[in-house]
């Protein structure tokens, strides 16, 4: 069964996707509500791939992400970003960044786990 | 293609559950650029009244989609664009997009 980390700040995204991905897919599925939060829980029990949101308060998913890539233990992890910003500007900074995808809020429940799938090359 | 433990109905079930225990705080956000709307109308658009409209109007952009509410992350995001912008937001046109979101979400309101 493969496990996710959903690193989001707002109650309602956290519980959509959450929901989302342990009933269409059948995932494991923790979540974290900050940056820092995130971290932490991705050192304890490293998953095999994290969701996480853009605008965080405090620590934003950009930062959230280099801080991870400076921690051997938990630098391979893939991480998608999930943002509402629809400017080309913005997704192209984001997926500059390394992470393995980038992927659009609002997303539809129904598909998240399919759309993860494909970002991930995971065939199950 | 969807693993065989995938399950539509459920999901939706679930989904129309969460979106009713949100609706508190869907509220609270549309109240808050309702209250952006009259502050533009009166010429009291302050950067703090500003900068919360434009926080409230992203997550609205970012989650209502989620629900089934197309229309409404549409115009939350004409919403943000609009209160985004350099200068002075058209008041008239804030006060129309804040209108419509809520009439979008809650029809019968």
């Amino acid at each position: 069964m493969r496990r996710i980390l959903i690193i989001d700040d707002e109650d309602d995204i956290r519980e959509v996707a959450a929901l989302s991905l342990e009933s269409m897919a059948g995932w494991h599925v923790t979540t974290a509500s900050s940056g820092a939060e995130g971290i932490r829980a991705a050192l304890a029990d490293p998953p095999d791939a994290i969701l996480m949101d853009v605008m965080m308060p405090m620590m934003d998913g950009p930062t959230t992400f280099k801080e991870m890539q400076a921690i051997p233990a938990i630098a391979h992890i893939p991480v998608l970003l999930l943002t509402a910003k629809v400017q080309g500007v913005d997704q192209r900074r984001f997926a500059g960044l390394g992470v393995a995808a980038v992927l659009f809020k609002p997303f539809d429940p129904l598909t998240l786990a399919s759309q993860m799938s494909t970002a991930l090359g995971w065939t199950t | 293609m969807a693993p065989p433990t995938a399950n539509p109905d459920v999901t939706r079930e679930l989904l129309a559950r969460l979106w009713e225990r949100s609706l508190p705080v869907v509220r609270e956000r549309l109240d808050v650029l309702d209250s952006a709307a009259a502050a533009a109308i009166n010429n009291a658009l302050t950067d703090d009244i500003r900068s919360h409209a434009i926080a409230e109007a992203h997550k609205l952009a970012g989650s209502l989609g989620m629900f089934g509410y197309s229309e409404g992350t549409e115009l939350a995001r004409g919403i943000e664009v609009l209160l985004e912008s350099a200068g002075a937001p058209p008041a008239d046109r804030l006060s129309t997009l804040a209108t419509s979101l809520r009439v979008s979400l809650f029809p019968s309101a």
